[in-house]
């Protein structure tokens, strides 16, 4: 079955957590083929301990602000299958700081901020960090 | 102190025809553009196993799902950026496409070309240049060169740039770090940074590790681009 057909997403709208978690079980993964790279041990266990509880912590929401769409589902479930077709542990391990980010930005919404200056983010305002609204912000943790 | 090309070895020569392939310039140039989400969706394809455009629309709704631009509450000029992530994401697939080892080469040139295509913009008549040398009076000069220099006078900046926060180690950040020291030597407040087309956060747990000095060194991280045109 090609990986891209539309009916292997999960159906639903209020399976977030199910979504997230299997979003997580698909990170974990990915640390253990990167920690096949020995000299790289420590920086990958620090990339797990950062964004495995951020992973887990975006499938905990409730109400309808927290249900997720099918082109949110989708969006993870393309995410996961798209980390789960790599074998070289180099490659993982450039994947283990980027696929956070894209399932935040998944089931999080949007950055509406331009690189040209133009627009602004939509939840911007007096004393908010510019980062608050990207889904970067999501998952970067106290600085 | 003074600036210099940096001699040219083989390595170089073959990376220079990289550099002035017109697909990096055409990368770097909607990534100048573009949005924290759509520099995300470039690192994510850029990095990709798979090239089919489907998949990655697929994969970032908020950037090509239905009607941006034509909601309610969606943000003005939203048709115009998914033309725009449109055409960020088939460059980002030709670069994918071009294989796994030459990738990882056009993947640096393009975070270099961007860096300097932003820096430009604030820099006025500052000249931007590309693999420079800095020499110091009574210092052995670096073998390697920095990747872009800005050649002011009064604050001149040297940046190295990354692909990924692995790529920062103590080497990169030890010739930084002794460029910024040398110049305070001969009392210039020189800017150094390094430039990372990563997470701030994974760049920020790599430093942390870090040994080598790097308190006056810069990071401008994935989402902070914007930083180097000037725009916070």
């Amino acid at each position: 079955m090609p990986l891209s057909r539309p009916d292997r997403y999960a159906k639903g709208v209020n399976d977030r957590q199910v979504v997230l978690d299997r979003a997580a079980d698909a990170y974990r993964a990915l640390l253990d083929l990167a920690e096949t790279v020995e000299d790289e041990w420590q920086y990958i266990n620090d990339l797990g301990e950062a964004y495995l509880p951020g992973i887990v912590a975006l499938g905990i929401s409730s109400g309808a602000a927290g249900e997720l769409g099918d082109a949110q589902v989708a969006a993870v479930d393309e995410a996961i299958a798209e980390i789960a077709l790599i074998a070289d542990p180099h490659k993982a391990i450039d994947w283990l700081s980027t696929f956070p980010h894209v399932v935040a930005l998944a089931v999080s919404g949007d950055v509406s901020a331009t690189g040209d200056g133009r627009g602004e983010a939509t939840e911007s305002g007096p004393g908010r960090d510019p980062d608050d609204d990207s889904p970067f912000g999501m998952l970067r943790g106290p600085r | 102190m003074r600036f210099q090309d940096a001699a040219k070895d083989a390595r170089a020569v073959v990376y220079a025809g990289i550099q002035a392939d017109p697909l990096v310039a055409r990368v770097a140039g909607l990534l100048a553009g573009a949005t924290a989400a759509e520099r995300l969706m470039a690192r994510a394809a850029m990095n990709g196993e798979r090239t089919g455009p489907e998949v990655w629309r697929r994969m970032f709704p908020t950037l090509f799902g239905e009607g941006p631009g034509e909601g309610p509450g969606e943000r003005p000029g939203g048709a115009d950026r998914r033309l725009h992530a449109e055409a960020l994401l088939a460059a980002s697939l030709e670069v994918a496409e071009r294989g796994e080892a030459a990738r990882s080469s056009y993947r640096g040139a393009v975070v270099e070309e961007l860096t300097a295509l932003l820096l430009a913009r604030r820099t006025g008549q500052a000249p931007v240049k590309r693999e420079r040398r800095v020499l110091f009076d009574g210092v052995r000069a670096e073998i390697h060169p920095y990747d872009v220099t800005v050649e002011s006078e009064a604050r001149p900046e040297v940046y190295d740039c990354k692909w990924g926060a692995r790529g920062i180690n103590a080497d990169v950040l030890n010739q930084l770090d002794d460029a910024r020291a040398h110049a305070a030597d001969e009392e210039i407040a020189m800017h150094v940074a390094i430039v990372v087309f990563d997470a701030r956060r994974s760049c920020e747990l790599r430093l942390d590790r870090a040994t080598a000095e790097h308190a006056g060194t810069d990071l401008i991280a994935l989402e902070s681009l914007d930083e180097l045109a000037g725009r916070r």
